[in-house]
């Protein structure tokens, strides 16, 4: 049954719960993600939302999330479900039997057996409880926040694990049983040198991973990090050092097998993130926990971001910044997601985006004229030279 | 009857309108209930700023040994902008009373103002005002005014117009010293006109003195040197207040509504006389307005879009509106890549041209931005022909131009003897040339310099006031064109010459200022995908050069689930900043790239 039309002027002020339940109700998501506000320690780069000092309330977080997707359970079509992906924040930060009711409250959700479960960690988080508690739980795959081998540098993002632990994890995780693993790695620290990345990509490649994220770091607003920039007390690295920094990655991950799939993403052959590539196609998603974002039926939300007004609730969460793109901004947003992933665009597909849109058709052209955009068995795909300056192109596509 | 016709004279703020305030209460014309503070200043700016815009006239009765005297004030412009109104002022009077401020001395005006005074023959009597202050020191500047202007320090009058001391001497003064009007020279009707205000219920008020015959209302008269015919419809004259009457007889001053509808019809030195009796000659001296100084005045909208259709109307109707009031402004549409429609406006001088800005502002309603000014120039082509310009896109290919020519100005500057090397300095490097070296006093001198006016526009007033910490005082008068080493700098973005960013300056400052626009214009403009020379050239040879290097970088790292919206809405700004910029040699220029050269510099 197709979902009536929400008003959105109803919602878009604050927080509604009467929003939440025309979104949810009924829904059919291809994924479910689920966020764990809390964080031993705020990463000066990080603009995701997250607590720290607030562990008392690790166990109200939990009672609340299986609430929450006790009511999710009975208000969908959980049958397309196949991805689920808990990030943070730092999920594994939750004591061991708390998290345990955390997975098993969303493995409660979909009919079928997950394709894919992936829970993000912090290396120095990953005890041999917590190994054990992920596995118990479902997980099949972790994501481990490593940013960079080299003290300095970690300390410059004002991360403060010790890299050693990094080795350990990753061995814990394997030991436990967990079978794919992905390591994030950031590039362009500030002070930071082509040798430095050379010797982060020896570390990460040494731990054979199955899957690599690789981000050039992002000063972004209002982050600790940007105050910093902008009071002078710290440079961003010069961006020819940072474009020939993500040359290098490109050129010794396709070396060692890695297929480049995303923007920031590498993947040895099918081991790409299934749970992103919904968010990269316009699949799907359904949202739980505070501040966590969905996109259903073609309107995305956000989770109610403050978590004692989470807490407060009992069923499904208010939600804020609800937003139902028009046909024009979400074709747009196709194009744009659809030429972050690497294989791009289907000539097809690509078709019915700019049929139509005079402007839009013209800017392809251009960008194919200067190399920008290339096709490449029939699809239409951002030129290798040109990924560094992505934004520009696709911001002319919209 | 005898009659008294006369100007006050003075440097700002000398008190020239308290002056005037306090003879017209010694005479009894306006009494303390009624009287507004300095009544002949009908403008509220004017008054704020202290200096009198548009003159009117004044006339008064005065018992002195037993006679009655009819004393006619006529009231200047208290600024050089306005040489050419404030020496048609004078030509109505026989004499002018010089103020001179006991603590300030002898000003750059008071020198300007006393000479123009003397050229026209008019009999001065110098006025020592302020004396009730501590500072004052009228014996000091009493030898000033002999020194500098050669009148006699004993012939000084001291008065307070504050406190009235002194004003009872300076009316008999008045009366025993100025001299009659000077008998008729013929007796068909000659009147000279000194200034005109519109007025909403009436039309044009002109303002005349009446040298030969006399003007009754229903006369038909003819403007002599635009050939204008009208019909009067009222005389009179204020007293301060308005007073109608059926006739102006010879040396008599009055005003004259004749159903003018535009000032435009009417210009400060044309001559009065009878469209069926007329004059053979008209009065001497009269001239066409001449503006001197440009700038563009554009509608300053608060929002992103630059000039909005509807804020550029509410300008046109503010600067139509004033130019009722004031027709030496010119004015006609441009269009900027930086700031969308506006206007280039023409003006007398700088004083001018901040007091049309204000007043647009102020009675407009309508927020400005104002470019930084420029002077027109004078373009003697190969074939022959001239050309005037003011905007330096206009300048034809320099092939085909002989010479530029630039206006020049004599400029007077006063100031107290310690700032002479600096000041010096100051006119040294913006192209001028020493004239002369006067003292005034012990602690102060006259430095005559020639400079081209296009050297004093931008900041040299500021300078001068910080250099001499405020006690400096300056005052120009244009002289002329001459040919000058001037050369059209062109800009050119990725190869591409940009008509709106090019400049017509000296050839010897041209490299620095090259420097500078592209010193701002680096800031200006987003790095692009590719290298972006910026170039300046004087006929296709490169003077100055920078260089935007290529982007190498513009991608957003991560995009998951929750951040896609955010993206997206970044990547549209990216779309809509592009949009607004100006496209030139595949290099997206922002608005704020052309102000580089539109911008005073700092």
């Amino acid at each position: 049954m197709p979902t009536p039309p929400i008003q959105l002027s109803q919602y878009d002020d604050g927080p509604s719960l009467a929003a939440a339940t025309r979104i949810v109700d009924g829904s059919s998501p291809d994924a479910l993600y689920a966020h764990v506000p809390f964080c031993r320690h705020k990463c000066h780069y990080c603009d995701f939302y997250s607590l720290v000092d607030q562990r008392d309330r690790t166990e109200p977080f939990a009672d609340r999330f299986e609430l929450e997707a006790e009511t999710i359970r009975g208000s969908i079509d959980a049958s397309k479900i196949r991805t689920a992906f808990v990030g943070g924040g730092t999920p594994t930060l939750l004591e061991p039997p708390l998290l345990a009711r955390v997975l098993a409250a969303i493995r409660a959700i979909p009919e079928e057996t997950l394709d894919e479960f992936t829970v993000e960690a912090n290396p120095e988080t990953v005890s041999e409880a917590i190994a054990a508690t992920l596995v118990a739980g479902g997980v099949d795959r972790v994501s481990l926040g490593c940013q960079s081998f080299q003290p300095d540098l970690l300390k410059a993002l004002e991360r403060w694990h010790d890299p050693s632990c990094v080795p350990i994890a990753v061995q814990r995780l394997r030991d436990a049983g967990i079978g794919r693993i992905s390591l994030d790695l950031i590039f362009g620290i500030p002070g930071s040198t082509i040798d430095d990345w050379d010797r982060d990509l020896d570390a990460v490649l040494a731990l054979e991973p199955d899957h690599l994220s690789c981000y050039g770091l992002v000063f972004e607003p209002g982050t600790p990090l940007a105050e910093k920039q902008r009071l002078g007390r710290v440079d961003a690295i010069d961006d020819s050092i940072e474009s020939a920094m993500y040359d290098r990655t490109r050129d010794r991950l396709a070396a060692e097998g890695f297929e480049h799939y995303e923007i920031s993403n590498w993947a040895r052959p099918g081991e790409e993130c299934l749970h992103n590539l919904v968010y990269w196609q316009e699949g799907d998603w359904l949202a739980i926990g505070p501040a966590a974002a969905g996109n259903l039926g073609g309107i995305r939300y956000r989770n109610l971001p403050r978590l004692d007004d989470w807490l407060d609730g009992t069923g499904l969460s208010p939600v804020v910044n609800v937003d139902q793109p028009s046909a024009v901004v979400a074709s747009g947003e196709r194009l744009m997601l659809g030429l972050r992933l690497r294989r791009g665009i289907d000539r097809a597909v690509l078709d019915g985006l700019v049929t139509g849109h005079a402007e839009r058709q013209a800017a392809v052209e251009r960008h194919l004229q200067r190399g920008n955009l290339v096709w490449h068995e029939n699809r239409l795909r951002i030129a290798d030279r040109s990924i560094m300056l992505a934004d520009d192109i696709l911001s002319d596509l919209l | 009857m005898k009659v008294r016709n006369f100007s006050i004279i003075a440097h700002i703020d000398h008190g020239k309108s308290t002056l005037a305030d306090r003879l017209l209460h010694a005479t009894s014309a306006v009494d303390e209930r009624t009287g507004r503070a300095q009544m002949l200043d009908s403008m509220d700016l004017e008054r704020e700023r202290g200096i009198t815009i548009k003159s009117s006239a004044v006339t008064v009765m005065h018992e002195y040994r037993g006679e009655t005297y009819e004393l006619n004030f006529i009231d200047t412009p208290g600024h050089v902008d306005f040489t050419y109104e404030v020496s048609r002022a004078l030509t109505a009077c026989e004499g002018a009373i010089l103020v001179v401020d006991s603590t300030q001395g002898v000003q750059a005006q008071t020198v300007a103002n006393a000479y123009l005074a003397i050229e026209n023959n008019l009999e001065l009597i110098p006025v020592i005002n302020k004396i009730d202050l501590p500072a004052a020191d009228p014996d000091g500047v009493s030898m000033e005014i002999e020194h500098v202007l050669g009148l006699p320090a004993e012939d000084a009058i001291y008065v307070s117009a504050k406190t009235g001391q002194g004003i009872p001497e300076l009316l008999d003064a008045i009366c025993e010293k100025l001299p009659d009007p000077a008998p008729s020279m013929g007796d068909k009707l000659r009147a000279l006109i000194f200034d005109s205000h519109y007025d909403d219920y009436r039309g044009v008020v002109v303002f005349v003195r009446v040298f030969d015959g006399s003007i009754s209302v229903g006369d038909k008269i003819r403007m002599m040197g635009t050939g204008r015919t009208f019909t009067v419809t009222e005389l009179g004259r204020y007293t301060p207040f308005a007073q109608k009457l059926k006739t102006l007889g010879q040396s008599e001053v009055g005003y004259m509504v004749a159903a003018i509808k535009t000032l435009g019809d009417v210009r400060v030195g044309d001559t009065v006389t009878l469209e069926y009796d007329p004059a053979p000659e008209p009065m001497p001296g009269y001239k066409e307005p001449k503006q001197m100084v440009f700038c563009d005045f554009y509608p300053s909208s608060g929002d992103d879009e630059g000039g909005k259709r509807s804020d550029f109307e509410s300008l046109r109707e503010a600067v139509e509106r004033l130019h009722l009031n004031d027709a030496s402004f010119t004015f006609e549409v441009q269009h900027s890549e930086a700031l969308g429609f506006g206007f280039r406006c023409g003006f007398l001088g700088l004083l001018h041209m901040d007091i049309v800005q204000e007043r647009l502002e102020r009675e407009g309603g309508v927020a400005i931005v104002q470019t930084a000014p420029t002077v027109s120039y004078i373009v003697d082509l190969n074939d022959g022909s001239t050309l005037e310009i003011q905007n330096p896109a206009d300048l034809p290919d320099m092939s085909r131009v002989k010479a530029i020519r630039e206006p020049i100005v004599k400029i007077e500057i006063i100031c107290p003897v310690e700032n002479i090397g600096d000041l010096m300095r100051l006119a040294d490097s913006r192209r001028g040339s020493f004239r002369g070296q006067r003292f005034v006093s012990e602690t102060r001198q006259i430095l005559d310099y020639q400079l081209p006016l296009a050297e004093i526009i931008y900041d040299f007033y500021d300078k001068l006031k910080s250099i001499t910490r405020g006690y400096g005082t300056m005052d120009y008068e244009i002289t002329g064109y001459e040919v000058e080493n001037l050369v059209k700098v062109e800009i050119l973005i990725n190869g591409e010459p940009v008509d709106a960013l090019s400049i017509i300056c000296h050839r010897s400052g041209a490299e620095g200022r090259s420097r500078a626009i592209l010193a701002k214009l680096r800031k200006q403009i987003d790095r692009h995908q590719f290298e972006i020379p910026l170039q300046a050239a004087i006929g296709g040879k490169i003077i100055a050069r920078e260089t935007i290097k290529a982007l190498r970088k513009n991608v957003t790292a991560k995009c998951y689930g929750g951040d896609i919206t955010r993206k997206r809405k970044l990547l549209e700004k990216q779309k809509e900043g592009k949009k607004r910029m100006k496209n030139i040699g595949s290099v997206n220029i922002p608005q704020e790239a052309f102000m580089a050269v539109l911008e005073q510099e700092g």
